[in-house]
């Protein structure tokens, strides 16, 4: 008995919520739907707009555009130079160097928008430069530094690693000068240079001998600068020549000596002898 | 009298002891636990094997438990498979979402990396917070081993993920700040350089090469320059490894390179042993056909195929070999658990599910080849003599000994894809100079894939988002 009061009671209660759906069905069909539907939820996840631009690959006029919006569907792009776009991830080639405003406008499909704004600058890059720097004192004149100053040595100095070398004057290879290692082998001659790294670069000079004793004239490249000990200058040879032509103590030889300059921004040249009164003259340096 | 000052003694005891909170937290003292365990040297040492556990991973089909740390056995689906050279051999389910570009934030195999290589830092942390245990003539070693594995890890997640929660130290349960903010990848870098550096500076050589060492950490540290952009540094490094006292050079035949352990050209690789349920891996015999858990994986894609057809030399016949078992499709040949006759490949492992071959994570062609990326310092080409001897060295061994004469960026990054194919670094190589968007795009676009510039970073994994109550934010895209 107890179950059928039950029963009826649900069923009035059904009724009174149907009368009230109907109710409410007739009250919202007068309206314009302005208030939410039953049960919608708020949209806790408006567009956000967001992106990032990075230069093409090989070409740095264009550049592509990563989209990192957030809940978005549609898409409108303006570059900042009168160009646009729908599409999710353009890419957009740019005439002239400068500096574009991009926007990037979201949108949901409740109609919600976002806008992101960045600027992209556009520049060409720069073509790296090989230096190629003068050996000062080359050819061991008198008188080749700035003002007509020096004494064609002056370059070539650095007493930590032996005495300065002498001139001569017969034989040259040109000029009137040559560097002249007596046969102690007590005189060093020594210059840091400034190069790009990783360079290829051939060092070019002559040497002569002479004829009596043996020993060596030994021309090295050396990595970095500043070298105040012998055992570290022949520790950091990136190319050396040991040059042992006794032909003729007149006639000067030509070596060229190739190197890469490695992973510096200086090398140094370094040349020493040993045993025999040798010569060099007219050092440059040249790309291979 | 006696009774006072046994009383006092008493009491000074309780208020003592009051300061403390041994009621609440009582010091374990039967057994053996994280607290009370690091005491000598060895047992330091066993924290930092325990580091190369958690790098190691579970074999998958020893230790069926679900939620496992898997490790790097897993990293080949995030990588190579993310990238243009292999995919799922059927093309479906979880693991084909990393070949399509459509990886889900729930995608459970992101969320097995992400989950083991936080354990593995955890594991560092671990072991440089008990160092007070070490000798003092062992602990500079001890600790620059630890940061190197902490430092590798990092490294994979910063490349995976971009900015990362960065646990520099053992942190609580309740410190969810730490556990769930997100750096910014700049100074999770900082952290890896500084780690790396410390590594360098106290590591040595002469170890087993599944084991930290200067020469690894050099190497590692040199790939982050390189990913960083300081060209000069990484070169400094590499020409240190190049050293000829440093011993180490290519293998003279390829093969042996995967199938000769313990050679002179592996600088660091994950150390695993067959037939151990412990201490083997399954990846081997993922990539079969359905002889692991998978009914294949990391296929090679007609693109990797066609391109290694033309640009692999000898090294093609030791990348790739036709599935006997389903003509038209393509299995990798490195890393064969069950070897390959007619390729002279030896069986490894007599039970191909716990296979024994190591995972091989950086090799001296590496090396080399990063040498002329340090060389080119970002340019589109250099003919540097030392870039060139370097590139060279690597195409010689490949039986390709035509004279190069100049490299451009384009080459340099199809000699990576060749020598170092399924090996786990295309998807870093493409992303580190430059190549990602155009080449994946293209990829996808050939291959009807769903391929988006925000597909270069992983997904975080969405359960990680849900413990970290708002703090983690997901990347864009996803």
């Amino acid at each position: 008995m107890k179950q059928i009061t039950n029963t009826i009671k649900s069923n009035i209660f059904n009724l009174k919520m149907l009368s009230l759906v109907a109710l409410a069905g007739f009250m919202f069909s007068c309206e314009d739907n302005v208030l939410p539907e039953a049960n919608s939820i708020e949209d806790l996840t408006p567009p956000s707009a967001m992106f990032s631009a990075t230069e093409s690959n090989g070409d740095w006029q264009t550049y592509d555009f990563s989209n990192q919006s957030v809940s978005s569907t549609t898409y409108a792009w303006t570059f900042g130079d009168g160009n646009t776009s729908t599409a999710k991830e353009p890419s957009n080639t740019y005439a002239a160097e400068g500096i574009y405003t991009v926007t990037l406008t979201s949108s949901d499909a409740n109609g919600l928008t976002s806008t992101f704004s960045s600027d992209v600058e556009v520049v060409e890059p720069l073509v790296p430069v090989i230096l190629l720097p003068e050996i000062l004192e080359a050819s061991f004149e008198d008188g080749m530094l700035d003002g007509g100053s020096g004494d064609g040595r002056d370059s070539w100095r650095n007493s930590d690693l032996g005495g300065v070398i002498q001139i001569t004057s017969s034989p040259t290879n040109s000029g009137s000068q040559a560097a002249k290692f007596p046969s102690a082998g007590d005189r060093i001659a020594y210059q840091e240079l400034e190069v790009s790294p990783n360079q290829d670069y051939v060092l070019e000079y002559w040497y002569t001998m002479k004829t009596s004793g043996t020993g060596h004239m030994t021309v090295s490249v050396l990595a970095g600068d500043s070298f105040t000990d012998t055992s570290a200058a022949v520790a950091a040879t990136i190319a050396t020549f040991e040059g042992t032509d006794q032909t003729s103590s007149n006639d000067y030889v030509k070596v060229e000596l190739p190197f890469n300059s490695g992973n510096n921004t200086k090398v140094s040249i370094y040349m020493f002898n040993a045993g025999v009164e040798s010569r060099v003259d007219d050092v440059s340096l040249r790309l291979p | 009298m006696k009774q006072i000052n046994l009383l006092l003694i008493a009491v000074f005891a309780l208020s003592f002891a009051s300061c403390e909170d041994t009621f609440l937290a009582p010091e374990l003292e039967t057994g053996i636990n994280a607290e009370n365990y690091y005491t000598t040297d060895s047992e330091i040492q066993a924290g930092i094997l325990n580091i190369y556990d958690g790098i190691q991973g579970v074999n998958a089909l020893k230790i069926t438990n679900n939620n496992l740390n898997h490790g790097v056995q897993v990293e080949f689906y995030l990588t190579e498979m993310r990238s243009d050279n292999t995919e799922t051999k059927s093309n479906e389910g979880e693991a084909a979402q990393f070949e399509s570009f459509t990886i889900e934030s729930t995608n459970g195999i992101v969320a097995d990396y992400y989950r083991s290589y936080y354990n593995v830092i955890f594991r560092a942390n671990l072991v440089l917070d008990k160092l007070d245990a070490a000798s003092p003539e062992k602990k500079a070693a001890f600790a620059a081993e630890a940061k190197f594995l902490r430092a590798y890890a990092y490294f994979n997640l910063v490349r995976l993920f971009g900015d990362v929660p960065l646990v520099a130290g053992l942190i609580s349960p309740l410190d969810t700040e730490t556990a769930f903010t997100r750096v910014s990848s700049s100074l999770v870098y900082d952290f890896i350089v500084s780690d790396l550096q410390d590594a360098v500076a106290n590591l040595s050589d002469g170890g087993a090469n599944d084991q930290a060492s200067k020469a690894a950490a050099e190497g590692i540290l040199a790939k982050v320059y390189l990913t960083l952009g300081r060209y000069s540094e990484a070169q400094t490094l590499l020409e240190s490894i190049m050293s000829p006292s440093r011993g180490f050079s290519l293998e003279n035949d390829f093969k042996d390179v995967f199938y000769n352990e313990g050679n002179n050209e592996v600088l660091f690789a994950i150390g695993y042993v067959p037939s151990s349920n412990d201490d083997s891996q399954n990846f081997s015999a993922e990539w079969l056909n359905a002889v692991g858990r998978t009914s294949g994986v990391n296929y090679v894609s007609m693109d990797a195929k066609a391109f290694l057809d033309t640009h692999g030399g000898n090294r093609t016949a030791l990348s790739y070999r036709e599935d006997a078992a389903q003509a038209g499709k393509y299995q990798v040949v490195k890393y064969l658990p069950n070897g390959d006759a007619a390729l002279g490949i030896p069986v490894t492992s007599s039970d191909p599910t716990s296979a024994g071959n190591d995972w091989v994570v950086l090799r001296y062609s590496d090396v080399l080849l990063m040498h002329v990326e340090a060389i080119m310092a970002g340019g589109a080409s250099t003919t540097s003599s030392n870039a060139i001897a370097s590139f060279q060295a690597v195409r010689n061994r490949a039986g390709l000994t035509d004279a190069v004469t100049s490299i451009s960026k384009q080459e340099l990054a199809d000699e990576r894809r060749a020598e170092l194919a399924f090996e786990n670094h295309r998807f870093f190589d493409l992303v580190r100079l430059g190549l990602a968007q155009d080449v994946l795009s293209a990829f996808s676009a050939a291959n009807g894939l769903g391929y988006s510039t925000t597909d270069l970073l992983l997904p975080i994994p969405q359960v990680e988002i849900g413990l970290s109550n708002g703090l983690l934010s997901q990347n864009p895209g996803y």
